[in-house]
């Protein structure tokens, strides 16, 4: 099985599996009882924030091979999994303000863990920001990996700092509950689809953009050949 | 450790021919400073929790001027190669440009903390002094953290511009544990009531100037 077979099995599996998830949070999941129809939200924030810290991991990890291994696969692979993170990671902060308006009555408040996950954001929206303008310099993927690295290394201590600062300052919230309570088996089998369904469809774009890239860097690296070749040709006369 | 004495005296020998780099420092904490005072109005109230913020936004901005300048002397002629083929190990000019941007940090933090205490009507005393350690931390993450980044953001496009973009949001938690120390000491609490704060900052020293020293030589190669 070649590679674009498996990249359109994974998109029709994306295209089910997200079809599935609709139906069960919008027909067959029972809304929780207090917070009503803004839960539901719930099963599309929580998979959208395992796959964008998947992304961010997979970032220092490419990131390590590439120094280790100065394979230019490493680089196209972490820089496909900035992107793929960052879109997943904006897409979780907007749909967790827009339970939180409801609920909490704020858009946005500086809990712990909106002020981490704003500090990723601002971390990997700059490590695009030096893909974007260290397009043309040959030495990007090291610079990308090196950053990909520090950034990485940096989250611990951003989760500790962040809890010590509101632990300090009471928060805003008046009312939090911990926890979802999850007591309904349904809710649970909707949750898990929902992380199945947002899995596959990152693999799936994922594996868009990486090829792509692959595609990019190999013609990159024709074109070089080319020019030398042409240059030792017109030389020789 | 020669090569290291031999880069760091040659900066140091640099900046006081010229004086370039402190007295851009010490004159952008000042107008940081100025800014916040009348922002903040804090001419009227007596804030250590603004006074606090303050020095910190001062520290930052004359942190990133510091470290845009440290590599650029060095790219300007292409001396950065001549350092690169002597028989220096990356990680030892990490070191060395990690000390010098470190003592002009210090002497830009020493004139922004004096007119801290002018500006915002606070008294030379203890607590004054009790600021040294806090500071001394964060100007160490700072640095080690700037003088890595800006290797690499010294040879993009807009490289000035996108130093604060690449650094700021990584320091964020040395930043939050300086702050909120520093306003303790401000505020007359000892060190030891600080102690979580302090050793956050002490993580995130170890941490990046450890994670510079060894990811230097990537960064820094010419190829």
């Amino acid at each position: 099985m070649n590679n674009s077979a498996i990249r359109n099995g994974l998109g029709y599996a994306t295209l089910a599996l997200m079809l599935t998830a609709l139906f069960m949070v919008f027909d067959y999941v029972p809304p929780e009882a207090e917070q009503g129809i803004a839960q539901l939200i719930f099963y599309f924030h929580v998979p959208l924030a395992w796959v964008a810290f998947a992304s961010f991991g997979l970032v220092a990890i490419a990131g390590v091979f590439y120094l280790w291994l100065g394979d230019q696969l490493w680089d196209d692979l972490g820089y496909a999994a900035a992107e793929t993170g960052m879109v997943f990671c904006t897409l979780m902060i907007v749909a967790g303000s827009i339970w939180a308006k409801p609920i909490w009555g704020t858009w946005w408040t500086w809990d712990s863990r909106l002020t981490t996950t704003f500090i990723l954001w601002l971390m990997y929206g700059g490590y695009l920001m030096l893909r974007a303008s260290a397009d043309d310099t040959p030495q990007v993927a090291r610079f990308a990996a090196v950053l990909g690295i520090v950034a990485v290394l940096d989250v611990p201590i951003v989760i500790a700092s962040v809890r010590l600062w509101r632990t300090i300052h009471p928060a805003v919230l008046v009312t939090k509950q911990g926890g979802h309570g999850l007591e309904d088996p349904r809710m649970v089998a909707t949750l898990l689809v929902c992380l199945a369904a947002f899995t596959a469809l990152w693999a799936w774009l994922l594996m868009l953009r990486f090829t792509q890239l692959r595609t990019r860097s190999k013609m990159g690296a024709l074109a070089m050949r080319i020019a030398f070749a042409t240059a030792a040709a017109s030389d020789g006369k | 450790m020669s090569g290291f004495a031999a880069v760091l005296r040659k900066d140091l020998r640099l900046e006081l021919r010229s004086g370039e780099s402190t007295l851009a420092l010490l004159a952008l904490s000042m107008l940081v400073l100025v800014v916040l005072v009348f922002a903040l109005d804090a001419a009227r109230v007596r804030s250590v929790d603004a006074a606090a913020g303050a020095l910190w936004v001062a520290m930052v901005f004359a942190g990133m001027l510091g470290a845009n300048r440290a590599l650029l002397a060095e790219r300007a002629n292409g001396a950065i190669r001549g350092l690169l083929l002597s028989p220096l190990d990356p990680a030892t000019l990490y070191a060395a440009k990690l000390a010098a941007a470190l003592i002009f940090m210090a002497i830009a933090e020493v004139g922004a903390v004096i007119l801290m205490v002018l500006f915002f009507n606070l008294e030379f005393d203890a607590s004054i002094a009790r600021l040294a350690p806090i500071l001394a931390l964060g100007a160490i993450g700072f640095s080690a953290l700037a003088t890595l980044l800006s290797a690499i953001t010294g040879r993009t496009r807009g490289g000035d511009m996108l130093l604060p973009i690449l650094v700021v949001p990584i320091f964020v938690p040395a930043l939050i544990a300086g702050v909120k120390a520093s306003a303790a000491a401000l505020a007359g609490m000892p060190l030891s009531s600080m102690g979580d704060w302090l050793k956050i900052m002490i993580a995130f020293d170890v941490l990046f100037v450890t994670a510079g020293y060894l990811l230097f030589e990537h960064v820094v190669g010419e190829d």
